[in-house]
This record gives C-alpha cells, sequence and structure tokens, in this order.
C-alpha cells in the first residue's frame, strides 16, 4: 500500500485549468518531489492535498482512506508563501504552531530549543518575529513544521531565499527525517535539488503530470544515448554534426544525446581529437534538468 | 461549536494577543475615563461657556414691571455669580420698535446678548418676545422664564383678594415624578437612573461592538495577508479557526464589559457611593446578567460579520467599504435605543426589540426603562440565538471562502453567488 495516492486531482480557477487530471503515488518512508516551473500547478496541488482547497474533482488517499482530520494532525506543512504572526515572540510561535497539533509539555520546549540552536535562533528566543531578518523568520517556519514531530513533512519550495549553511541544514534534517521513517514531500522548480534528495518524483507542467514514479528508474529509462560531460574547451564543433541528435550546453557541463545506434566512443574520440579536455564523461547519466527539459520545453 | 485542543490553542492565542495587549487594557481603562471626561467637559460647557458674559436689556411695558423685573432678577444665582448682567427698563409698547432700533447696532455687535421685550400685554396673553442674533437660546429662555413669570403671576393677581399661599400656588411650576407600575403590584417612584443606565448601556454596547469588531476585521486582515492562514489551516478546519477566534474575542470583550459594569454593580449593591436620590437604580442583578448574555450573543452575532468581511476584503480601503452594511446593523439599532430615552414605549422601539440583530441593543435599554412583556422578553431571546446561529454559518462559509482568495476585492455579487457553494 502507498503512504500517500493523489487521484486525478482537478481544480481551475475562472475557467483556468490550474491542475488537471493529476495522479501520483509516495511510497512509505520516502522522498518525494514534485517538481515543475513557475506556475505549474505544484503550489495548487499540494493545497487540495492539504485539503486548504477543495478539489472540483479527485481525492488523496492516506494508506488507503480519505485524507481528513487525521492527515492534518500527522503532517507538517510549510506553504511557498510563508506567515507568522509578527507581533508573537520566537518561542511563543514555536509553542503555538505545536499546540495546534496537539503537542505541549517540556519535552516540547526542550527539542524547540534543539532546533533553534542548530538554525543559530537561540539567542533570539525571545524576541518577536517581526524583528528577524527574512532568513530568519523562514528558519523559524521550517521549525514549526517540524517541530511536533509530524509522519509527512510537506515543503512547498523548501530552499528559496535561504542561504547555502541553511540550505545545508534543512537538507541533513530532511535526510533525518527519512530515516526516522517519516514521508517527506517536496515542491521545487530547481531540478539539481529534487535530483539529490528525491526517491521518487512527478513532473508537472501546465497543470498536467508529464512524469512519474522512481527517480532511478526514471533516469535509467532515459540514460539511452545520453552522454553527460564535464569538460574545458570550445564544443562548438558538435553542433549540426550527424551523430548528434541534441545538446544542452550549461558552460562546463554539458548533456549530449546521441542519434540512434551511434557508439559513444565515437564521440569521445572526436572531443580528445578536438583538444577538449574531459573531466567527466558519463554515458549512462541523465540530468533531472535535461529530462525535464526534454519533456516540458519541446512545446516551447 | 467545536471545542477540542485546535480550538483551545487558536482561543489561547487570542487572549494572548488581544486580552493581555498593552493596547486592548489601556482602551478598556480609556473608555470610562473618556466617557467621564466628556460628560464633565459637556457640564462644564453648559454651566460655564454656553451663557457666561451674558448681557440681556429687559424692557418692560410700564414702570411697576420694570420696578419688579429688576428685584426678581436680582435675586437669582445668575445674576448674583456675575454670569449675567441685566439691565431692566421701562419701554412702552408703542416705543419698542424705536428702542430696539437704537439698540440694533449693539446687538449685531455682541455688547447685547438679547432685548427681551415684556410687554403690557404679556399680564394678558404672556407673550414675551426675545430679541437677539441667536434667538432661541434654550439655555437662556429657560433661564429667565421662571423668574419672568413670577413677576407676571405676582401683577395679574394684585388686588384680587390672594392670599400668599394662592400666590405661591400660582406662582409654582407643575412637577412631574415618574412612577413605575409593575406587574407585582409595587408602584415605585423613578427618578432618571434608570434612563441614564440605558443610555449607559447602550453606549457600552455600541462602542465595545465596534471597537472589538474592529479587532476581530484587522486579525483576519493580517492573518490573509501575513498567509499564516495557510499553516493554520493546514492544521485546524476553517470551522475550527473562526470558532477559536470568535470564543477568544468574545471572552475578551465580555471580560471587559465586566470591568465597565463592576461600577454599576457597585452602586446598586453596596453603600459605597453616595448618589442623589432621584438617580437611584431600580435594577438588580438578574438584569445585569441577562445584560452580559445578550452582549455575549451579539458578539457571536457581530464578529462572525467582521470576520467574514476581513477575510473577504483584504485590503484597509476595501475593507472600509466591505464593512459599512455590518457598521450599519450596529448603528441604526444603537439611534433606536437612544429614541426611548424621551419614550421609551415608543412604536419602533418596541418592535425593534423583538428584531433580529436590533433586539441586541434596543431589548436591554428597555428592559432597564420600563417592564417588558414576558412574551416579548422570550420572543427576543429566541430571535437573537436563532439570527446569531444563521448569522454564524453564513459568516463561516464566506470567511473559508474569502481568506484564501488573493487578488482584486470581489463584487457583492459574487459574494451571494458563494453562498451557493457546496461546502
Amino acid at each position: 500500500m502507498h503512504a500517500l495516492e493523489v487521484k486525478n486531482l482537478c481544480k481551475s480557477f475562472n475557467s483556468i485549468n490550474a491542475v488537471d487530471n493529476v495522479s501520483f503515488t509516495i511510497s512509505e518512508n520516502s522522498i518525494f518531489g514534485l517538481i515543475g516551473r513557475n506556475g505549474a500547478g505544484k503550489t495548487t496541488t499540494i493545497r487540495m492535498m492539504m485539503n486548504i482547497y477543495l478539489p472540483d474533482k479527485g481525492e488523496v488517499i492516506l494508506r488507503g482512506a480519505k485524507i481528513g482530520q487525521e492527515f492534518r494532525d500527522r503532517v507538517g506543512y510549510l506553504p511557498e508563501e510563508r506567515g507568522l504572526y509578527k507581533q508573537m515572540k520566537v518561542i511563543d510561535t514555536v509553542q503555538f504552531f505545536a499546540e495546534v497539533k496537539g503537542k505541549t509539555g517540556r519535552k516540547l520546549l526542550k527539542k524547540a530549543d534543539e532546533y533553534l540552536e542548530r538554525f543559530g535562533l537561540l539567542d533570539r528566543k525571545n524576541s518577536k518575529v517581526e524583528d528577524l531578518s527574512k532568513g530568519n523568520q523562514q528558519k523559524l517556519q521550517f521549525i514549526t513544521t517540524i517541530l511536533h514531530d509530524p509522519d509527512f513533512v510537506i515543503l512547498d519550495e523548501p530552499f528559496s531565499g535561504l542561504d547555502p549553511v541553511n540550505i545545508n541544514i534543512i537538507k541533513e534534517i530532511i535526510l533525518e527525517l527519512k530515516q526516522k521513517g517519516k514521508v517527506i514531500i517536496f515542491s521545487t522548480h530547481l531540478m539539481d535539488f529534487a535530483e539529490k534528495l528525491c526517491d521518487e518524483i512527478a513532473m508537472i507542467d501546465r497543470g498536467k503530470i508529464i512524469l512519474s514514479g522512481k527517480l532511478s528508474e526514471i533516469k535509467k529509462s532515459y540514460a539511452q544515448n545520453n552522454i553527460s560531460l564535464h569538460y574545458r574547451g570550445d564544443l562548438s564543433f558538435l553542433n549540426e554534426n550527424p551523430i548528434i541528435e541534441s545538446i544542452q550546453d550549461f558552460g562546463n557541463t554539458t548533456g549530449i544525446k546521441l542519434k540512434h545506434g551511434t557508439d559513444s566512443q565515437l564521440l569521445l574520440k572526436m572531443l580528445v581529437d578536438n583538444n577538449i579536455a574531459l573531466t567527466k564523461f558519463d554515458a549512462n547519466e541523465i540530468s533531472l534538468q535535461e529530462i525535464f527539459i526534454n519533456l516540458a520545453g519541446k512545446d516551447e | 461549536m467545536m471545542i477540542n485542543y485546535r480550538t483551545i490553542a487558536i482561543i489561547k492565542r487570542e487572549l494572548k494577543a488581544k486580552l493581555f495587549s498593552k493596547s486592548f487594557i489601556s482602551m478598556t481603562l480609556f473608555i470610562p475615563i473618556f466617557m467621564i471626561g466628556i460628560l464633565g467637559i459637556q457640564t462644564y460647557l453648559m454651566k460655564y461657556e454656553s451663557d457666561s458674559n451674558t448681557v440681556l436689556f429687559v424692557a418692560a411695558g410700564n414702570y411697576t414691571l420694570k420696578e419688579r423685573l429688576q428685584s426678581e432678577f436680582a435675586d437669582q444665582d445668575y445674576v448674583k455669580s456675575k454670569d449675567y448682567t441685566i439691565v431692566c427698563l421701562s419701554v412702552a409698547d408703542s416705543k419698542f420698535d424705536g428702542f430696539l432700533t437704537e439698540r440694533k447696532k449693539e446687538l449685531l455687535e455682541g455688547k447685547i446678548s438679547a432685548i427681551v421685550q415684556v410687554p403690557d400685554s404679556a399680564l394678558i396673553k404672556k407673550d414675551i418676545g426675545y430679541y437677539s442674533t441667536n434667538p432661541n437660546n434654550n439655555t437662556v429662555h429657560l433661564k429667565i422664564r421662571d423668574a419672568i413669570n413670577k413677576v407676571l403671576v405676582e401683577t395679574y393677581f394684585e388686588g384680587k383678594n390672594l392670599s400668599e399661599d394662592d400666590l405661591q400656588y400660582a406662582k409654582a411650576r407643575v412637577s412631574i415624578t415618574g412612577y413605575k407600575v409593575t406587574k407585582d403590584e409595587k408602584v415605585e417612584e423613578e427618578g432618571p437612573g434608570n434612563t441614564i443606565l440605558a443610555f449607559v448601556f447602550t453606549f457600552l454596547i455600541y462602542f465595545a461592538l465596534l471597537m472589538i469588531g474592529t479587532m476581530m476585521m484587522r486579525s483576519v486582515q493580517e492573518e490573509k495577508n501575513t498567509r499564516v492562514v495557510e499553516v493554520l489551516l493546514s492544521s485546524v478546519s476553517s470551522f475550527e479557526l473562526i470558532s477559536g477566534k470568535i470564543i477568544g474575542l468574545v471572552i475578551t470583550s465580555l471580560v471587559q464589559m465586566a470591568i465597565w459594569l463592576t461600577p454599576v454593580m457597585l452602586l446598586i449593591s453596596t453603600s459605597w457611593f453616595v448618589i442623589p436620590p432621584e438617580l437611584i437604580l431600580k435594577i438588580d442583578f438578574t438584569l445585569i446578567l441577562f445584560f452580559l448574555y445578550n452582549y455575549g450573543i451579539s458578539l457571536v452575532t457581530f464578529l462572525g460579520l467582521f470576520a467574514m468581511v476581513g477575510a473577504v476584503f483584504a485590503n484597509d480601503q476595501d475593507a472600509q467599504n466591505g464593512v459599512w452594511p455590518v457598521t450599519m446593523t450596529i448603528m441604526i439599532p444603537f439611534f433606536i435605543a437612544l429614541s426611548m430615552m424621551s419614550n421609551p414605549e415608543n412604536n419602533i422601539a418596541r418592535i425593534s426589540s423583538m428584531l433580529p440583530i436590533a433586539s441586541l441593543m434596543v431589548m436591554p435599554a428597555r428592559l432597564t426603562m420600563i417592564e417588558v412583556p414576558l412574551w416579548q422578553f422570550i420572543l427576543s431571546l429566541f430571535v437573537n440565538l436563532i439570527s446569531a446561529y444563521v448569522i454564524f454559518r453564513v459568516a463561516a462559509k464566506l470567511y473559508r471562502i474569502g481568506i484564501l482568495r488573493t487578488g482584486k476585492s470581489p463584487k457583492w455579487s459574487e459574494i451571494v453567488k458563494w453562498l451557493k457553494y457546496k461546502d
């Protein structure tokens, strides 16, 4: 049985189909990424999963039963548009959001202190939220999302607006939560994060799911004829080359798709002959970014 | 309403943010001071400002009248205190127009406040002329009327063989004392104390409802604008959220009202305060309890509406437009209740004391002033409970739809359509 199952969700606003028949499944103890461009329908889908928006059609199933208050009690939700009470103190804020989930007591306060310390906010616990910087407010909001020890953690664009150090702390915590057996669902338009963290993904574009499943299997199925390069030099000689179907060039990293039946060794020889200094030549790997651009970008 | 740990958490937060906030505590203490201050200023203005330095020229139709008026005015407190300067002159009725023309300049320049003509004919018809740039100054009229009447009566009955007692009787003004007739066969003298109390009750409900309502609206707007509501709705249902907020603010406002009513309760239950006998209050604790209960129902009714406006209209300007129908439903009953001060049994007041919403403000005022038939009282309780429930359900529904909407504010026609949405 899946931990969570999203079935045929539809939502439209003033005749615009924001989410159109979206379905995917999320396994127990996994990290799931809902990926797509800005405005693709990620947040609307998540809001329907959280029962904040009522879907026009479809349902969300939690371990075989339709979601209700039980799910709300067991979920920690970080919305895309962060929101805290500006006049409240930091410690009152974390306490309040835990109380709403039915968690109180000394243990909780101790745990709150631990998280505040980890994010460098312990000395600000008696400050008002409005006195914190935007970044610190985001860290505080993340703490309120996970402090009550939820079984499901839903994070809508969790890394946006954070510096690399704090991004790393959040990544660490996500992995810790996974080790504790939790299900983590996050949305992002940053493919790199999804690729590094996720076990499963669903790719959404213009309100429709265009790809979903285990990330390893997706990459495997898209790996044929794909070569990932890290290099120094000029690759312009490959343009219009008869063995190349397409090139995604990002400067130092490039994904190359060869035409069907072409031996990758032929490409390697051409690169060496043209004095390209290779630091990585991976004939099996395709990046999530490339998959996404191939699928979502082809109608542009 | 559902009470569970989620609503309790919301209630606790509301109490902490509102009841224990510095601004709320200072407002609670400030309003009685403000009310007393307003009454004090009004009294001061009436006493010292409106008619001090009044200069009156009294033109009596003959010499006898002039002498008597001069002597009577000299005994008046307002002349002794030098607030009024009254110059009595003998001016024959036929020469009065010329006299007025002569003094016109002084009247226009304000050197003379008024010329009072007491003609000979006043001894037949008691018609007095008052010539001034401000001819309908009631403060002056009321003050000089009794003295002039006294002189006219004395002059009129002179030589008619009346005893001093007869004369005193003829000069005296009719005095009306109110006696309240109640069902329990008691007939008690009643001074204006209860009317003043009804005014205080009405004013307190009006002011407190607007204050707490605005507080609710701003709180919902804040949650909407800062998007806290999205996090809250991931934990609680919108119904639990609005219920928790309303309960929190009902408690807050009832505590505030109880604080404001403490002086009234002390007044009727202790002998700590010495008040004039005519101001003694004829009420008991049941009325105070009913008042608090009624106020609680008013809060549920109106807080739901204010929350709905805050949820539907996110920015302040749209909210101002959106809130006026709600404000009107508080203001109209307020004015109806005030109209009862002159006649507590007027028809509009009687009918509106049994109508939804209006009853919340009019019935407590009626109960304070007169004995209301039991059926009317029970009907108003019933009507208020039903209307509070219906309004709460409608407000909760519009709140749920409005709270997550972004972008431009909806039109009223759209809001009506929302009512047809399925939950």
